[in-house]
């Protein structure tokens, strides 16, 4: 459920930074995003990682796709640099397994750990023994509660939010050729990741595409009422040229609408992976993108975040990993790029 | 298989279930996980410390099962509780809060009491629906926020401070488990608790209030879930809807695996206390020995089912 991670995800930042768009991601401090591609291990650097037998451990929020990709991104790249995973986590979403989670992983005594802290509140206390330990810590997306960079942690890494919002509509105005009009269904709740790509969007329309118009907003907080939702919008607004949706799974729901209504004109736009709204759009159907982040490059910029603080090299306090636009001519390749794994056999026999 | 079953039954295997199982998986990560830190002071007391409020649950849970009752609700109370303390600790002294949490669960199990012994619903359906019903209070209280408990006092004495160097959820666990033993085992309430649970109608005859018995067990676990909600504050020094949620089928699973009859009139404190330390052990042993999450989920499950099956094996449920 990618979803759950945007919650997960959303608690801190919210707290953190208020609610407005920014022009672009910007850290809990007002840091500049540094990209994650900056972040690597010198070569000099590895032969010292390799010989000094650290270890590392994983201790996410939940299981999903999205910490499988992560997860996948982190483990290679210790590898690469000699560094042993001793201990990987799921809290559930449970503050209170977390901190356990926490202090059961130190009796392995690791150099790193690698986490998504649930939230800011719970998680100040919960990371306090592993800070105390010494432990080079590396999060993603959220920050305990009071903690400084960098005697505190090595770096929080996280989605290019705005870039995510942009690049829905900038994909959503190439495939209605700039003109036209647009619905806009957003996720209705405080959620910080949600909320920056959702405003992402709408800001780019407004301020780029002066020929596009945001004709009617629906906020959405229960995935399971997008087609309701998605057909009281087309009943007000038959014509619309194109729909943009907050994420995959009410994205499903507004599909289900359009092809209930035999609508095959009006293009959709949404984020984050997912098979039905892939096979539809290799299919030629209603799907125009898909905005993708790199989850694997998120993990992989995590190891190499907290690799590069053990050797004392510095680390910028908040990293972002680029977002993908995948089309029906690059889904095999943004499907391995973002989960660094294939695209469903299901999607991949269709595009041929 | 005759046999094998007559042995048992002479040995009583069902009773020591628990503790030869605790023991057997001690015994096999003090070899296997030897060099992994798992049998370290730090490690053996974090499990004790980690597993004092699931322990705490698990004693008011041995209470409603004994009475031939359930609460499934016990988990939805922790969090209440955690929130009104930590909510009102925010305004008031930690004397208050503390008051407004333990209140806050002897209410809710006293709402669950009334309904399951008076208007004779059953405590399955009563407390599936309250167990709903309050997880969307605990979520309205605060606005799925949470709340920083910054009360230094009250974090030390149900959290991170220790007496004569004891960590303070030792002691918290330790003294429940004893006073939950004395009353079950030692006092008339205790008897009463049992013998409303083997056969309700016999119970009634021979005299036992037992709508009040229902009323009380009910209230022992809320207030029992209250102690764990404060226990989770004092420990986190923050307080969330989401505590106490996943605690439901480990506390039954320890519970269950201590000894005590889901069907009622049989039970036990201690064993309760040993099923959530062997819960407590298994998440921390299968995490030290590098399992995938879906492989710690896999074998614990394996474990438990063993466990059950042996423990429930000839006992006629």
């Amino acid at each position: 459920m990618k979803f759950k991670n945007l919650i997960a995800t959303a608690s801190i930042m919210a707290a953190l930074m208020g609610t407005t768009a920014h022009a672009e991601t910007v850290g809990p401090m007002g840091e500049a995003a540094t990209p994650s591609t900056t972040i690597q291990v010198s070569d000099d650097k590895v032969a010292e990682l390799k010989a000094g037998g650290y270890k590392a451990a994983l201790l996410w929020h939940d299981q999903s796709d999205f910490v499988n990709a992560v997860t996948l991104g982190a483990t290679d790249e210790f590898k690469r640099l000699g560094i042993e995973v001793v201990a990987t986590t799921s809290a559930g979403f449970d503050a209170a397994k977390q901190r356990s989670d926490i202090e059961t992983a130190l009796a392995k005594k690791p150099n790193i750990i690698l986490s998504l802290p649930l939230d800011p509140v719970t998680s100040a206390a919960a990371f306090k023994e592993a800070k105390a330990d010494g432990v080079k810590l590396v999060f993603l997306s959220n920050l305990p509660k009071g903690y400084q960079h960098p005697e505190d942690y090595a770096a929080i890494v996280t989605d290019d939010l705005f870039q995510m919002g942009k690049q829905a509509a900038d994909a959503l105005a190439e495939a209605i050729g700039g003109k036209g009009t647009v619905g806009w269904i957003f996720h209705d709740a405080t959620y910080y990741v949600t909320n920056q790509r959702d405003n992402a969007f709408k800001t780019t329309i407004e301020n780029d595409y002066p020929d596009i118009k945001i004709v009617s907003e629906q906020g959405i907080s229960d995935p399971a009422r997008a087609e309701e939702i998605a057909n009281a919008m087309l009943l007000k607004n038959p014509d619309l040229s194109g729909i943009y949706v907050t994420w995959a799974g009410p994205a499903e729901g507004v599909l289900a609408a359009l092809r209930a209504n035999g609508n095959k004109t009006t293009k959709i736009v949404t984020l984050d992976l997912s098979e039905p709204i892939a096979l539809d759009m290799v299919g030629g159907g209603s799907v125009a993108a898909i905005i993708a982040d790199e989850a694997y490059e998120l993990g992989r910029a995590m190891a190499a975040a907290g690799a590069r603080a053990l050797v004392g090299e510095e680390t910028p306090p908040f990293v972002v990993a680029p977002a993908i636009t995948v089309k029906t001519e690059n889904v095999a390749d943004g499907w391995m790029q973002s989960l660094k794994r294939a695209a469903p056999d299901s999607v991949l026999s269709a595009t041929k | 298989m005759e046999g094998l079953r007559s042995i048992t039954r002479k040995l009583d295997l069902q009773h020591y279930v628990v503790y030869l199982g605790f023991l057997a998986i001690f015994a096999f990560f003090a070899i296997t996980l030897s060099g992994d830190g798992f049998l370290t002071t730090r490690n053996l007391s974090n499990i004790v410390l980690q597993t004092a409020p699931a322990t705490i649950m698990a004693i008011g849970f041995v209470f409603v099962l004994s009475a031939g009752e359930i609460d499934l609700s016990f988990g939805s109370i922790t969090a209440v509780s955690a929130l009104a303390g930590a909510v009102v600790m925010q305004d008031f002294p930690m004397v208050i809060g503390i008051a407004a949490g333990l209140g806050a669960g002897l209410a809710i199990g006293f709402f669950n009491g009334l309904l399951v012994a008076y208007l004779r619903l059953p405590s399955f359906l009563v407390t599936l629906a309250t167990l709903g019903l309050f997880a969307g209070l605990a979520r309205s209280m605060t606005n799925l926020r949470s709340i920083p408990v910054i009360n230094d006092a009250f974090t030390g004495f149900f959290g991170s401070g220790a007496l004569f160097g004891i960590p303070s959820l030792i002691l918290w666990t330790l003294g429940a488990v004893i006073i939950g033993h004395l009353i079950y085992r030692e006092t008339r309430f205790g008897a009463h608790v049992i013998a409303t649970g083997d056969n309700p109608g016999a119970a009634r005859v021979s005299g036992i209030k037992v709508p009040r018995i229902r009323l009380a067990v009910l209230m022992i676990s809320g207030g029992c879930a209250g102690l764990a909600g404060l226990l989770y504050a004092g420990r986190l020094q923050a307080a969330k809807y989401t505590l106490g949620e996943s605690d439901l089928m480990t506390v039954i699973a320890a519970v269950i695996v201590g000894g005590t009859a889901l069907n009622g009139g049989k039970g036990s404190v201690v064993g309760a206390l040993v099923g959530s330390l062997l819960m407590g052990m298994l998440n921390n042993g299968l995490i030290l020995m590098g399992l995938s999450v879906s492989d710690q989920m896999i074998v614990r499950g394996l474990i438990i089912l063993i466990a059950v099956a042996i423990s429930l094996r000839d006992t006629g449920r």
